[in-house]
């Protein structure tokens, strides 16, 4: 009894008190997302009441198209996700197996090119759409296209280093055994280094996604319609204003579009830590 | 599946495929064109020619694989990239936005007063001939006439229809605007100028006075100067983006355009104490904030990892709810942590029993901002530093055991140095990410607080990026030329650490 308390007594006391922590804001949503009184009080740690009203309200009350919202984030992140994975892929593999002039240069010019503050071209790009607009108003700014578009600028640089690795580590024979068997480069690419990969392409894609659903400065610049808005636009508009802060819808809101993504996390759990550790940082 | 990636059925799908893309894309250059859009349209051009040598010849290989990230990288990456980058050589701010052609236009535009007389008119707008012209009446003395852009032709009142008012409404020739013509009669109507008599015109009020006016601002093209008429000063290109009087350099003609400056706006960063001031706050700020987040992450994510790092009941379960801050979606839990703060009604207070103005005070809100980054990000090191021990042999420490190490020795002589050695590009590459945390910053505390009094926009939290941001996109004068050239130097910043990092990590070696 004695040895237990000394070995193992301070590790329960660190890992509960930690995910007491992690845990407290998480239950402070919950509980304000089943109280009546809009306000992200702590009057109690047992829930006095349990209503329904704010998940209600999202989904019957015709000033919150809450369910667009959510349509709107899976199909931009979505389509991101899917894009950017592809595009990634196909540069991730020229990187690795190909020899080509300026391939150093050209893996050099995209590390530096993610380096500058994204955050301040963003009047340029906004430039840019507001011009496109001009002429094609289906993609330009204000529309969902657009922002996809922006979004997929990066898909090129974003996780190349987590997919190069990849690539890098399947052995070069198979490459070379499929060159014998006279498959050119676009289909070795296509049947051979495509589906082995296809477990770390998952991870990337879901990364990606997750990055994509949490953005919010362009989502918010570019998506002014209620309709268009994504989920983290639309519900930043409840608490957004200095004294009109309503959080029960809010923190209904959120919860409901984050246990999807929770979910994935976690059953994916083991494959994007290895990702990470791979030198990506979450966005 | 293979007959759909080699053969003449692959063959077919593709040049379908690109020919799709291809005329998409050639019918948005053309229209890209019609709109006086040329570099877009040539860049809409390029990319075509290149989809379609890339893919319907053989002319590289590589290019295959890259040229739609290429396309998309160079539009709305390296473009905008390069635009910001040239701006900052550029007297780009508030009052300085326009070229300098659409700045002389607004000048003659704003350079009229009323004529001494202070007559005015009221008006109907229509067409004349097919030109655009105006009906107007003057009620007090009965005088009409119908005024074009270059003549003017008297009406007598037998010929006219009027209102209730005594304005008159129709008239010989003269087509008044429909309703559907008035949405687009902005274009036509402002800034033009109707004929009066040889020295005054009739300029619009809005869309049903017109004030008899004369032009007081005129421009001599061949000096590239203005001219008050009234007075006589001349006003000359002061070589910064405006036109100044040529004995008071401060009495400039609004608006301006945007002038190349060239490195002024960097060097403005040195000399200017005003710029200089905030700027050299808010970095330390940036780099205290970055140190202190890499460090209370680490030193709590570590500390889990440690005591995680052996089977213990409930692991499982302690994993799962520890890493739940990381997956929650981060723009929420920001937010909502925003809430906790809350002087009156937050959770925070409340449990403290405490009643502290967490965002007034700008040390409060420091702690605030640090703690809840940590919450943010502890669960990403205990992540990758419980990966990184397993990844530590066993043998070491067993071998420091035997002879005679104790636990403490243990950790801080092997595994804390073994780990820092693994973790150390992570580590760099997290206080990288936290240097330009732009997210955490604008959505918890708007980099306030600030002390307004003084007009100051940087606040207590405000890192590099925020307020940058601010700087370019604030509510204040808007200075995108300033912010450009300070978000130069955060690249260069953020380039060297990270390129360091990445030559410690070895990384680019694999390219040599």
């Amino acid at each position: 009894m004695n040895k237990w308390l000394r070995q193992d007594l301070w590790r329960h006391v660190v890992g509960i008190s930690i995910c007491l922590f992690s845990l407290f804001p998480l239950y402070l949503v919950v509980i304000s997302s089943f109280s009546s009184t809009g306000s992200l009080q702590l009057s109690s740690f047992i829930p006095r009441e349990i209503s329904f009203a704010n998940y209600s309200k999202l989904f019957n009350d015709p000033t919150i198209p809450y369910l667009t919202w959510v349509k709107n984030s899976l199909f931009i992140a979505g389509s991101v996700a899917l894009l950017s994975v592809m595009i990634g892929t196909a540069s991730a593999f020229a990187f690795s197996r190909l020899k080509f002039k300026g391939r150093k240069f050209g893996i050099q010019l995209l590390l530096l090119v993610q380096m500058f503050p994204a955050i301040l071209a963003i009047s340029a790009v906004y430039v840019i759409m507001e011009r496109v607009y001009n002429f094609a108003p289906g993609i330009g700014l204000g529309t969902q296209p657009g922002l996809l578009l922006v979004y997929l600028g990066g898909a090129m640089g974003v996780n190349i280093w987590l997919l190069k690795g990849f690539v890098d580590s399947i052995p070069a024979e198979l490459d070379e055994a499929a060159k014998i068997d006279g498959a050119s480069e676009v289909q070795t690419f296509w049947l051979i280094f495509v589906p082995l990969a296809s477990p770390v392409l998952a991870v990337v894609a879901l990364l990606s996604f997750i990055g994509t659903f949490n953005e919010f400065i362009l989502a918010r610049l570019f998506l002014v319609d209620m309709e268009s808005r994504t989920v983290a636009v639309g519900l930043q508009q409840f608490i957004g204003g200095q004294y009109s802060q309503n959080w029960g819808p809010f923190a209904a809101g959120s919860i409901l579009a984050s246990i999807p993504i929770v979910i994935i996390f976690l059953s994916l759990q083991k494959y994007i830590v290895s990702g990470l550790t791979a030198g990506s940082v979450k966005g | 599946m293979t007959y759909l990636i080699r053969g003449k059925i692959a063959l077919f799908i593709k040049v379908i495929f690109v020919t799709l893309i291809v005329s998409v894309l050639l019918l948005l250059a053309q229209s890209a064109f019609a709109q006086k859009e040329y570099v877009i349209s040539a860049f809409l051009a390029i990319a075509v020619l290149l989809l379609a040598l890339t893919y319907l010849t053989k002319i590289s290989i590589p290019l295959k694989f890259f040229i739609p990230g290429i396309l998309l990288l160079t539009a709305f990456v390296l473009g905008p990239i390069l635009y910001t980058v040239t701006m900052s050589g550029f007297n780009y701010k508030t009052g300085n936005i326009i070229s300098k052609e659409e700045a002389i236009v607004q000048i003659k535009v704003r350079g009229i007063e009323s004529a001494p007389s202070g007559q005015t008119f009221d008006i109907k707008l229509g067409t004349y001939e097919g030109n655009p012209a105006i009906l107007a009446s003057d009620i007090n003395t009965s005088e009409y006439f119908i005024s074009t852009q270059g003549d003017r032709i008297p009406l007598v009142a037998s010929a006219l229809t009027f209102n209730e008012y005594g304005v008159a409404v129709e008239a010989p020739n003269f087509t008044p605007l429909t309703d559907s013509e008035f949405a687009t009669a902005d274009k036509l109507f402002t800034g033009a100028r109707f004929t009066f008599d040889d020295r005054f015109f009739i300029a619009l009020e809005g869309f049903e006075a017109g004030v008899v006016s004369q032009q007081v601002l005129e421009y001599l093209p061949e000096s590239d100067q203005f001219k008050n008429l009234v007075n006589g000063g001349i006003y000359t290109d002061n070589g910064r983006g405006n036109y100044a009087l040529t004995d008071d350099k401060n009495a400039i003609l609004e608006p301006g355009w945007r002038a190349p400056i060239w490195f002024e706006n960097y060097s403005k960063i040195v000399t200017d104490s005003r710029v200089r001031e905030p700027l050299v706050r808010v970095f330390l700020w940036t780099v205290v904030f970055a140190l202190l987040t890499v460090l209370t992450t680490f030193a709590l994510g570590l500390l889990l990892a440690l005591a995680l790092n052996k089977p213990i009941r409930g692991r499982r379960i302690y994993r799962s709810i520890l890493v739940l801050p990381y997956a929650m979606p981060s723009v929420m839990s920001i937010l909502i942590w925003g809430g906790m703060f809350n002087t009156e009604f937050g959770a925070i207070n409340t449990l403290l029993g405490t009643n502290i103005a967490w965002f007034s005070d700008p040390n409060f809100a420091r702690v605030a901002v640090i703690l809840v980054n940590l919450w943010l990000g502890f669960p990403y090191f205990y992540l990758i530093s419980s990966g990184s021990l397993q990844a530590i042999p066993s043998e070491l420490m067993e071998a420091a055991a035997i002879d005679g190490a104790n636990p403490r020795q243990i950790f801080r002589k092997i595994t804390l140095p073994l780990l820092l050695q693994i973790l150390s590009p992570l580590l760099i590459a997290s206080f990288a990410y936290n240097f330009n945390n732009f997210n955490l910053i604008y959505l918890l505390t708007g980099g306030g607080p600030r002390n307004e009094l003084d007009g100051e926009i940087a606040g207590a939290t405000d890192i590099l990026i925020s307020y940058t941001y601010k700087i370019a996109f604030g509510s204040g004068t808007q200075d995108l030329g300033l912010a450009s050239a300070i978000s130069l130097i955060i690249f260069i910043l953020v380039a060297s650490i990270s390129l360091y990092s990445l030559r410690k990590s070895k990384v680019l070696e694999t390219f040599a």
